[in-house]
């Protein structure tokens, strides 16, 4: 009886580091610019890729995935500042264009790397409770979801970068006029949404098999989560992750994989139904 | 401005009748081929159109059918690139999930005709069967969307989730469990051995495979469809989608329920898509997963925002480049046509935002000095 | 019976009151402005009574009607028309299509378009039928909107600011026209700051402040009313 507690608190507790690694990113670049960034996938991508390669070359795991998302937002900034501040106040067109760079991503690696890469293995062991065993590195990807919430809590709150950032989304002529370079702020921003992506990669990395489409495997509980969630990384993100980890790991654990994904997407179209802006839009309304 | 305030402000219902039954006249009905929401208009573009229905025509008589039967393969796609033309150009509300409408009845056509086969026409009423499922779905989804007044982004996030959900659920489903009747769902490698469209003729039935017959009868069927939605759209329906799309808080505050529009908008869009899926599984007798994965997704908002997705006319010509050029990239390499895909979606959307075709039309319209859109708004001719 | 009332309306965001306890009245027929500085919550009480704002105490009536549950599109088709601060037009399409819009609701085939004339010959703009409406000069554009909302002849026309950014002969033209209708027994609601106009329009006038009912009365008795010259008119009427 405990023991199966134990493995469904296990399970959640996966599921809901999945959903916030994975959704970080893509929240923080809707939250403050209102993009939908749909390269969200190849971001990760290449923080795995990057990963693997400087793991490879002797790197120490936490490193070469420090690497893996460095690399993602550097790339995110270039993207930002050739591409997508070009479209500013153009919401679907920015849609379409991060479409366009998910194409020409997804298949360049394929062309130029290769249909696959071999992987680094799974570092640390496992554990057993009773008779299931259970994977170390799974435990540590927990802590680092809560510590990574703490973290951009902090960043966005106590940082001058994070000040500037709010104050940009909530009156962008405000932060204008008192000589905030915007710009630069929303440069700033796509790359952290990209390097959070990129971490994402990177942490799952040693996890999954390398392919150029591995984004996808993330893509549609990223957007799950940011949509139940709505504009707000902490009040949004957060809970939503938590929401939708207990749907799909009781889901999972009672019916399968599918039946996990397929109660995420029914939540989904429920709670959009029920509160249009997600779940932060909910938790401010009135606060216009 | 006499009896300015003599009407109340909402005619009963019988007056609403009456005036719908003064409005039933067919050659009204045509008048609304040409309208402000159409480019094209007078005898030089409908002289034109013949003359481009009329090469089409006779195309297949300098072809041979394993050609001819290529060429039907492109306007299989043409309907599912219309109606997201009606959803995103027109109504203004951007759908990724186009391919979940293409699958659902392309699934349906196959599990239809499987089980119970081709005979006395069967595969035309599993056609119908198919698009009526996809108007269900939409139905179904686009309430949840709509009424919950779900906005751009959030809207094209959802669908495309709805269609990468069912690709999750058709790839699984591998195992002989998975069978409806005698139809296997066959996992990722798809559904097989579907029987192709087949009339019943005189002399037995006329099979229609992949070959000229097929390719007259999707001719006819697009020009069917294309003159059906130009009608559509410059109708008093179409009307009320522009204004949502321009301004949705002014048309609802002309007394519109918006929902309902764009509600509307969304099942045709995706009935059109799920047509499209039908003819794509009749046309190869086959249908795998990956017609709903990311790719797929991806082709219709390529196809129409490179032709130009505010017009009917620019949508239906950008799909047919686009699939050809497609086409000859994947013969000679076929790993960078996605790579091309891509990068002509930056490009149209960075240096074309109304699309390439309409770009070029506005500039021609600019080189002769004058803008064809600009010309006299057809409401006086027509109304 | 009046046309429009709300009963202890009250709107707050987050406890920042944008409407608080309004007891409004206006009668058929009346042409009525509601004046008061920027912030008084004159946009918000517009947006309440469309039904784009849900109050969150009290009640809203029209012509004998609760209309307070009632969504933004029902309201508008019991006859209440709306004209926007920012021009609420459709831009990118032509004028003539704009009022089509507007009126098709109602009517179609030869009784609409000679009706578009009607409003076209009205509002000025048969020469500009098939232009761009976001090609318009700024004073056409808000004519064209005021044709829009009066096409539909509605019992309650609400106009805010119909004259924002339009030359004085403009608006003499736009309070020649708001007359126009008003004496064809259409009632007008409208949020205006320049006060030659209310003048030239007003019969009653409503005075609000931080989202409460700070005067009411006719024009003379506002202009005379030392309290609102404080908060308010003081400095428009120098202007």
């Amino acid at each position: 009886m405990l023991e199966g507690l134990f493995a469904f608190l296990f399970q959640f507790g996966d599921a809901f580091a999945f959903l916030v690694l994975s959704a970080s990113g893509l929240a923080i670049i809707f939250g403050m610019m209102g993009v939908i960034n749909l390269a969200h996938g190849e971001f990760i991508m290449c923080g795995a890729y990057v990963t693997v390669t400087a793991a490879q070359a002797g790197l120490p795991l936490p490193l070469a995935i420090a690497c893996g998302s460095l690399a993602a937002g550097i790339i995110g900034i270039i993207l930002e500042r050739a591409i997508i501040n070009r479209l500013f106040n153009r919401p679907l067109d920015t849609i379409v264009a991060t479409w366009g760079i998910s194409l020409i991503a997804t298949q360049g690696t394929l062309i130029l790397l290769g249909s696959t890469m071999p992987g680094v293995g799974t570092p640390l062991g496992s554990f057993s409770v009773g008779d299931y065993s259970f994977s170390e590195y799974r435990v540590v990807l927990m802590a680092i979801a809560v510590l990574l919430m703490g973290g951009l809590y902090l960043l966005f709150h106590r940082t001058r970068y994070g000040i500037l950032a709010r104050a940009t989304i909530q009156v962008p002529h405000m932060a204008s006029a008192l000589g905030v370079n915007t710009k630069v702020v929303h440069s700033l921003t796509f790359g952290l949404g990209a390097a959070m992506a990129g971490l994402a990669g990177g942490l799952y990395a040693p996890t999954m098999t390398l392919v150029p489409t591995m984004g996808t495997a993330f893509i549609v509980e990223s957007f799950v989560t940011v949509v139940v969630g709505g504009a707000d990384v902490f009040l949004g993100t957060a809970p939503a992750a938590l929401i939708l980890a207990f749907i799909k790991s009781g889901m999972t654990g009672l019916y399968g994989q599918l039946f996990g994904l397929i109660g995420l997407l029914l939540t989904v179209i429920v709670v959009i139904r029920i509160m249009p802006r997600g779940l932060s839009g909910w938790l401010l309304r009135g606060r216009e | 401005m006499s009896d300015l305030a003599s009407r109340s402000a909402a005619p009963s219902g019988a007056d609403r009748a009456a005036g719908a039954r003064r409005g039933w006249r067919p050659w009204r009905l045509l008048a609304r081929l040409n309208g402000p929401q159409t480019l094209g208009r007078g005898p030089a573009f409908w002289g034109g159109f013949v003359i481009v229905c009329m090469l089409v025509g006779i195309y297949p008589l300098f072809s041979d059918g394993w050609t001819v039967g290529n060429t039907a393969y492109f306007f299989t796609w043409t309907f599912m690139a219309m109606g997201l033309c009606v959803i995103w150009g027109y109504a203004g509300a951007l759908s990724f999930g186009q391919t979940a409408f293409f699958g659902l009845s392309g699934y349906a056509y196959g599990v239809l005709t499987l089980n119970i086969g081709s005979a006395y026409g069967f595969t035309f009423l599993a056609l119908a069967i198919g698009v009526g499922m996809s108007a269900l779905l939409a139905l179904l989804l686009g309430y949840f969307l709509f009424y919950g007044r779900i906005s751009g982004v959030f809207l094209g996030i959802v669908t495309l989730s709805v269609t990468l959900v069912f690709e999750t659920f058709m790839a699984q489903t591998a195992g002989p469990e998975w069978t409806i009747g005698s139809a296997r769902l066959n996992g990722f490698n798809g559904m097989t051995g579907m029987p192709p469209l087949t009339l019943p003729w005189f002399d037995g039935e006329l099979v229609l495979w992949p070959d000229i017959p097929l390719y007259y009868l999707l001719m006819g069927m697009v020009i069917v469809c294309y003159l059906a939605l130009r009608i559509f759209v410059n109708s008093r329906f179409g009307n009320v989608l522009v204004a949502i799309r321009e301004n949705p808080d002014r048309a609802e505050t002309l007394g519109y329920d918006i929902r309902r529009y764009q509600l509307g908008a969304f099942i045709v869009g995706s009935s059109l898509a799920g047509l499209s899926g039908v003819l794509y599984t009749a046309w190869g007798q086959y249908i795998t997963p990956n017609s709903m994965g990311l790719y797929a997704a991806a082709l219709p908002i390529v196809w129409v925002a490179v032709g130009g997705r505010s017009d009917l006319t620019a949508t239906l010509i950008g799909t047919l480049a686009v699939l050809w050029v497609f086409q000859t990239l994947t013969i000679y390499g076929s790993q960078y046509a996605l790579v091309v895909m891509g990068a002509l979606l930056l490009v149209t959307v960075l240096f074309a935002p109304r699309g390439l075709v309409l770009g070029l039309v506005d500039l021609a319209g600019w080189a002769s000095g004058r803008l064809r859109r600009n010309g006299p708004a057809s409401g006086q001719e027509d109304a | 019976m009046a046309i429009l009332e709300t009963r202890a309306l009250e709107k707050n965001f987050g406890g920042v009151f944008v409407a608080r306890a309004i007891n409004f009245e206006m009668q058929p027929g009346e042409i009525h402005c509601l004046i008061g500085p920027n912030g008084a919550g004159k946009s918000s009480f517009f947006r309440l009574i469309l039904g784009q704002h849900q109050p969150s105490a009290g009640t809203i009536w029209f012509d004998g009607q609760e209309i307070t549950p009632l969504k933004s599109f029902q309201r508008i088709r019991l006859g209440i028309s709306v004209k926007f601060q920012v021009p609420g037009i459709f831009k990118a399409l032509s004028v003539w299509q704009n009022l089509e819009i507007g009126l098709q609701y109602h009517m179609q085939g030869d009784s609409l378009s000679a009706e578009i004339r009607q409003v076209l010959d009205f509002i000025e703009l048969t020469d500009q039928a098939t232009e761009r409406a976001g090609n318009l000069s700024h004073g056409q554009q808000q004519w064209l909107e005021i044709g829009m909302a009066m096409s539909v002849k509605p019992k309650l026309l609400l106009l805010d600011e119909p004259t924002a950014g339009m030359s004085p002969q403009e608006t003499a033209k736009t309070g020649e026209m708001v007359r126009t209708l008003n004496a064809e027994g259409m009632s007008i609601l409208a949020v205006e700051h320049d006060m030659t106009f209310v003048r030239q329009i007003a019969q009653q006038v409503t005075v609000l402040h931080f989202g409460e009912i700070f005067a009411q009365g006719t024009i003379d008795q506002i202009v005379a009313d030392e309290r609102v010259a404080k908060i308010y008119l003081g400095k428009t009427n120098e202007a």
